[in-house]
């Protein structure tokens, strides 16, 4: 077996191995079929690479992701403040109401603020209901002095993340990142594939020279 | 078949096995689908049938698919082995004899399976619900003796190339015993919790991924330049296709479970190799609509054909809906519905049913050396299938739609029931067209046999002209 290196994009084979390949190709009759030595249509090429893009930005862990149990600890603060805890026991009004009005003082407080959760929030919007659920079990953790960002809140409950990231000293941390070894991994898996294909088709004679099919058929 | 058991080799005519598994694959294909109009019937018309506990719809639902995949499909499969592998070799099947005994092996095994199942001895995971005894039988009496007679016949090819439909065949059989043995792992050791669930999908994943539509594919690398006459598109694009199904398609099979406490750098990486498998699609859907060049009038006029690119056109919302349902935006929303099941159908009865058939048509035709005996009736059967298929295809998304939007808004479970209702009814109208569409198929290859005009040797079933 022998390679050739000096023109890598045109072909890793010998002139003799070229050669052979395409007296074979021409000459042998595969049950009936020919096959062609065509490049793949660079529009194709073009929609492959963008497939790659879209794989890898489509799957990030922040779309579609749990929330965490941060991003209601001033939902939880609020609610508990003197100003809406009033508003929820107010009896003049109807339970309904009163959660309404409740819910709506709490975000309007909350607009007032930045918060790196203003995204996460607008994709995990919560009622008075579920947040009365899982406000004891935030204040606890809090109580707790745990970072919250480990914590998801999965339907009624508020448990610990399934993240496993292990830092240089041992620990591991459980927020979710932007970024993970799942990644990482996919990335060299799409190179090596890249690199396996390229070499095995650049075996092959160019794709400039077209097999004569009337001499086997 | 019972007088080639025991035979001499050079007394079995060449194309036995063939023949034998496609006939088993068509009745397969009609008892699978007979045993689906009826579990759909039961959804449908909930009242219409009570009795025997055996027909409940837990039991029938597992023999259905059972049926459908190892009966209709993995037989559909054998067939097309067994007489296009020698083909493209310039030689003869290794081994007609093992191929019937496969085959009778086959079907007598697939009866006990189902039968247990119906009984209701099962293992209880989706998709590899059978005992372990049977997944042994299954592996070693009915997968590797198909392989052995596929491996070998390549091995003792008269040609120094191999085709691309050869590396398929040869590659899926394989990593097919070894997704069996691998995947049927909580079973043969009592594997539970997280391991379980896993190994249960990555066996669901790659049955799939590397037997159900890779050899799907590789029968239509076969069928379209051997009927139009054109060359195939791109030697090199094939190996583009192969070694992405090999790369992209065996990893993901994580992204059945992104709701599921596995580690979440394992699903990041399923998820992205799961958009990736638009690689292969796209790669193998150019390549065989670039190979109808010159040749699109045969869409028309040409049953096998008309089947073959039907299956490859099916090919690309199915890898489009499969590359992105998986990611977690979109599974939050359609995982657990009836989206799931619709595409499931896309891929089993869109995609590889159109090109097996295809492959079974020409099959017959070709080991019989008869003419198909009624255009007609083949093009009844193809309009059954497609419009059936559609419609089954159609009203389960709309069904999964209502259902993702009733799981996320709490409705309460007996309204899903009602919206979903005649959805239900149309799923059940579709599946039996289908149903009616196979007997009809099988009376046409019956006819095949006994009727067909004689295909002169040299000659292909195309050009030779209608007799009815």
């Amino acid at each position: 077996m022998a390679w050739t290196f000096s023109r890598p994009l045109h072909s890793l084979a010998s002139e003799d191995q070229n050669k052979e390949a395409q007296y074979v190709w021409e000459h042998e009759n595969l049950g009936g079929i020919a096959e062609n030595n065509n490049p793949l249509p660079r529009p194709v090429v073009g929609l492959l690479i963008l497939t790659f893009l879209t794989a890898m930005s489509l799957t990030f862990p922040l779309y579609g992701q749990r929330p965490n149990a941060a991003i209601y600890a001033d939902y939880v603060s609020l609610m508990n403040s003197t100003m809406v805890q009033k508003v929820m026991n107010d009896k003049t009004i109807t339970h309904n109401e009163a959660k309404k009005r409740a819910m709506a003082m709490i975000e309007e407080s909350l607009a007032h603020f930045d918060s790196p959760y203003t995204f996460q929030r607008a994709q995990h919007p919560i009622d008075l209901d579920q947040l009365r659920v899982i406000a004891p079990q935030i204040v606890e953790l809090q109580k707790a002095g745990v970072d919250l960002k480990e914590y998801s809140v999965i339907g009624q409950h508020v448990v610990l993340a399934n993240f496993f990231n292990i830092q240089p000293d041992g620990t591991v941390k459980r927020v979710q990142p932007w970024w993970d070894k799942g990644y990482t991994i996919a990335v060299w898996w799409f190179i090596v594939f890249c690199a396996g294909v390229i070499i095995t088709v650049k075996r092959l004679p160019h794709f400039t020279w077209r097999p004569d099919h009337t001499i086997a058929h | 078949m019972l007088k080639y058991l025991f035979a001499k080799e050079d007394d079995i005519p060449q194309g036995s096995a063939g023949l034998f598994f496609a006939v088993s694959a068509i009745c397969w294909f009609i008892i699978g689908t007979g045993l689906g109009s009826f579990n759909a019937a039961k959804l449908a018309f909930p009242d219409w049938y009570h009795g025997i506990y055996a027909l409940q719809f837990g039991h029938m639902r597992q023999v259905h698919v059972h049926a459908v995949i190892f009966g209709w499909i993995a037989m559909a499969f054998a067939a097309s082995m067994m007489y296009i592998t020698p083909t493209l070799g310039n030689t003869k099947l290794w081994s007609e004899k093992l191929g019937v005994w496969n085959c009778l092996l086959y079907n007598i095994g697939l009866c006990l399976a189902l039968a247990l199942l119906w009984s209701g001895l099962t293992s209880g995971r989706e998709y590899s619900d059978h005992i372990w005894p049977v997944d042994l039988y299954i592996a070693f009496v009915m997968v590797i003796p198909w392989g052995v007679n596929v491996w070998m016949t390549i091995l003792n090819r008269r040609t120094q190339g191999i085709y691309t439909t050869n590396w398929f065949f040869a590659a899926c059989v394989f990593m097919t015993a070894i997704v069996f043995l691998v995947g049927n792992l909580p079973e043969f050791f009592h594997l539970t919790g997280l391991n379980e669930a896993y190994m249960t999908w990555w066996f669901a994943h790659n049955i799939l991924g590397l037997l159900i539509t890779p050899v799907a594919a590789a029968i239509t690398y076969y069928i379209v330049p051997k009927i139009t006459g054109n060359p195939l598109y791109s030697h090199r694009v094939g190996h583009l296709h192969f070694w992405s199904i090999v790369v992209f398609y065996s990893t993901p099979a994580a992204h059945h479970l992104m709701s599921s406490p596995l580690p979440e750098w394992l699903k990041s990486f399923a998820s992205v190799e799961g958009v990736l498998i638009l690689v292969p699609a796209v790669a193998y859907v150019c390549n065989i609509l670039l190979t109808m060049q010159g040749k699109w009038s045969m869409f028309v006029s040409n049953i096998e054909i008309k089947f073959t690119i039907t299956g490859v056109l099916l090919a690309i919302p199915l890898n489009m809906q499969g590359g992105f349902q998986q990611t977690r935006a979109i599974n939050w929303y359609i995982h657990g519905t009836g989206w799931i099941v619709a595409h499931a159908h896309l891929a089993l009865l869109g995609f590889s049913t159109f090109a097996e058939a295809a492959g079974v048509y020409y099959g017959i035709q070709v080991l019989l050396r008869r003419k198909l005996y009624s255009a007609s009736l083949a093009n009844f059967h193809f309009w059954m299938l497609l419009i059936g298929f559609s419609l089954y295809w159609t009203s389960m998304t709309i069904a999964g739609l209502i259902q993702g939007a009733a799981k996320i808004y709490e409705v309460p479970y007996v309204d899903v029931v009602i919206a979903e209702h005649p959805y239900m009814i149309v799923r059940w109208l579709g599946g039996t067209m289908v149903f009616f569409g196979n007997i009809i198929w099988l009376y046409n290859m019956v006819m095949t046999a006994r009727a067909g005009s004689i295909v002169p040797v040299g000659r292909q079933p195309v050009e030779v002209a209608y007799t009815r």
